[in-house]
């Protein structure tokens, strides 16, 4: 075997692709439907919005955190844009700017608030995302805005054959994530940071902003996730958002990222999307109870870090054989 | 803890408790019906639900972990007791203990999953969270159990010298875990546990024994909560459960004990407990949308965790400032 056909095989996200394919090639061929053009539409769709809310989450959980505040995040912003355009009648081009500028805002806070007091992600997350959430609904009292501008809508159902447009932005964004983590001095220190902040700190990094940096890129792409679903669906629901929290842990963590931080795998988290995704499409598909989704991604949660884990201890059993542990074989 | 300033005792000692009078002072003045007898039932059964939900994430914490299916595991609890009330015809003794059984159960799994694997307890709860409540719904195909019987019902309507059952339920559950933390070996190593792991087991305390044994406490106190909320509203609707999260992590936190583990407050997350709830009816009373009440809570939270931050500081700082500056820089590193 030639050696890229062999570091492809190798790669870690390996698996997950075949997993990923299997389960792909199996829907279609027990299913015809699957492959009609439509639901192939659907199904990307999904994929390019859940890759950019599970980018999201990479980007914090990169740094060792973790943030509960990104559906809540997505949501406001892409209701503040949807009530600029239909209330005030602000162009579509300002009032997108405006809701990415506002998840920019709201990810800083969350990263201002957990570098400065030094309380853990978790909580101030937890805390930010019902500040925001409750923001949110009181912009909209619960109701959506409807009769978004066509410009605007036009862009998110927009599509060739079973290309949506909106997942040439997900690719992009994957691109260009894929550069600042492996390709520039702020993604090495986000990953550093996350892979231990100590040494960062001492290599000369300086941790705080690292990851008030990477939080406001978390919210930034939050946002961009919102305006997109929001352009597809054509409303600005006030729920846009409110079911992201565990398919945004779910993808990240299928696609082999460390919760502790220091190692996360953009390929692996796009696979992560497409898996959930091929899921929920199949049962409906097969008209199985919808709320097998809810316990299938809590499974799959639950598989993807004990893989993790297992396959953390068994490589620092083969680096680092224990002294004395057993008389070394004799022969091979 | 001798170098406390004195403002920072009397707080300890007096702010909360301040605060929540002053709540009950504001509403008292500017809600209409906040202090009829009426009210002042439906406020005691609506913070006997919330102080239950904090003890539960309040024990975990203590061991230094988090819950986050305490909501999960309150909504199946609640579902599995109205089944058992109306699908199967139980004495509603037996449903009520049926409930809180399924709520330690399921606690028991998260702890062992928890101890055998090592991974650590927000994503192993976040994960649960999703796989019990997702069966729930498979199961019970999201139909709530609308018909339970009147015995049952009757207990989250009457009086019991004066106040709800829920509420003497409440003040049972707190007096319990009081106890447990100050006068059982388990409530130590819980504390030790939690204040720092190393030195517990070093020291001969079972720690996976101990955390395996706090998640099914928490399953437990969950699954009561979700059973007294079943009688607070008569009916087993599978949402219950679902907006748990943010108040179960606010009142601890705004009673005082520490996310970090080690310390813990029943006093003070009864008093958390009693401020959201009363905020949460207040606001209500006013006429305010329910969604600023989630607005506040954030925010309280938030408060409570800056303000307990500060107090940390300012007592390290009163400490390393009179006795050893030398360990500034060690407090500097542990932030």
């Amino acid at each position: 075997m030639n050696r890229p056909v062999r570091n492809f095989i190798r790669a870690e996200s390996f698996p997950l692709l075949v997993v990923v394919v299997l389960a792909g090639a199996g829907l279609a061929v027990l299913r015809p439907e699957f492959t009609k053009e439509f639901n192939l539409y659907v199904l990307l769709f999904d994929i390019s919005g859940s890759m950019l809310v599970a980018f999201s989450q990479m980007m914090v959980i990169a740094t060792g955190g973790m943030s509960l505040a990104v559906g809540a995040t997505g949501g406001l912003s892409a209701v503040l844009a949807a009530g600029l355009m239909v209330s005030y009648g602000v162009p579509v081009e300002v009032a997108v700017v405006v809701g990415l500028l506002a998840g920019i805002a709201m990810g800083f806070a969350n990263g201002f608030l957990t570098v400065k007091t030094g309380i853990n992600p978790f909580i101030i997350t937890l805390a930010t995302s019902a500040a925001y959430e409750g923001t949110n609904f009181g912009i909209t009292s619960s109701n959506p805005y409807y009769d978004l501008p066509t410009q605007f809508t036009d862009f998110g159902q927009a599509r060739t054959s079973m290309f949506p447009h909106p997942l040439l932005i997900s690719i992009l964004v994957a691109v260009a994530l894929g550069f600042v983590l492996y390709r520039t001095v702020v993604g090495r220190s986000i990953l550093a940071v996350g892979g231990n902040a100590r040494a960062a700190e001492m290599a000369g990094i300086h941790v705080g902003r690292t990851i008030v940096i990477a939080h406001v890129i978390s919210g930034f792409l939050a946002a961009l996730g919102g305006l997109m679903l929001m352009a597809r669906l054509g409303n600005g629901s006030p729920t846009i958002g409110s079911q992201w929290l565990l398919p945004s842990f779910a993808t990240v963590l299928i696609g082999g990222a460390l919760l502790a931080g220091g190692k996360v795998s953009i390929t692996g988290a796009i696979l992560g999307c497409a898996l959930l995704a091929l899921i929920a499409n199949g049962l409906v598909i097969f008209r199985a109870d919808p709320y097998w989704v809810t316990f299938l991604e809590g499974a799959l949660i639950l598989a993807a870090v004990g893989l993790n884990q297992l396959r953390s201890t068994s490589t620092r059993q083969s680096i680092r054989p224990r002294p004395q542990a057993q008389p070394m074989p004799a022969t091979k | 803890m001798r170098h406390r300033s004195r403002a920072i005792d009397l707080w300890d000692r007096f702010g909360l408790l301040t605060i929540v009078l002053v709540s009950w002072l504001v509403f008292a003045l500017f809600a209409d019906g906040f202090t009829s007898d009426f009210n002042i039932f439906s406020v005691g059964r609506a913070v006997a639900v919330s102080v239950v939900i904090g003890l539960a994430q309040m024990v975990v914490i203590a061991t230094g972990g988090m819950n986050i299916s305490v909501g999960a595991i309150g909504g199946v609890s609640a579902m599995f007791t109205g089944w058992l009330l109306e699908g199967v015809g139980v004495p509603v003794p037996i449903a009520i203990l049926g409930g809180i059984g399924m709520g330690a159960a399921l606690g028991a799994i998260n702890g062992i999953l928890i101890v055998r694997t090592g991974i650590n307890s927000f994503i192993i709860t976040l994960g649960t969270a999703s796989v019990f409540s997702g069966l729930m719904y498979v199961v019970t195909k999201v139909q709530a159990f609308r018909n339970l019987p009147p015995d049952f019902i009757d207990i989250g309507q009457t009086r019991w010298l004066g106040v709800s059952p829920l509420v003497w339920a409440m003040v049972f559950t707190c007096a319990f875990l009081w106890f447990l933390y100050r006068g059982t070996t388990l409530g130590r190593q819980m504390l030790a546990t939690g204040a720092n792991p190393r030195t517990a087991r070093l020291s001969g305390v079972p720690v996976n024994r101990i955390i395996a044994v706090t998640h099914m406490l928490s399953g437990a106190l969950a699954g009561l909560a979700g059973v007294m909320l079943l009688l607070r509203i008569g009916s087993a609707i599978p949402t219950i459960g679902g907006d748990w999260v943010l108040p179960s992590f606010a009142a601890p936190a705004v009673g005082g004990t520490l996310l970090s583990g080690g310390v813990v407050s029943v006093v003070g997350t009864f008093i958390g407990g009693l401020l959201l709830a009363t905020i949460g009816n207040g606001l209500t009373l006013l006429n305010v949308p329910s969604f600023w009440v989630e607005l506040t809570t954030g925010l309280v939270l938030l408060l409570a965790v800056l303000l307990d931050r500060a107090r940390t500081l300012a007592v390290l700082r009163s400490r390393t400032g009179v006795q050893q500056p030398a360990a500034s820089a060690a407090a500097k590193v542990e932030m």
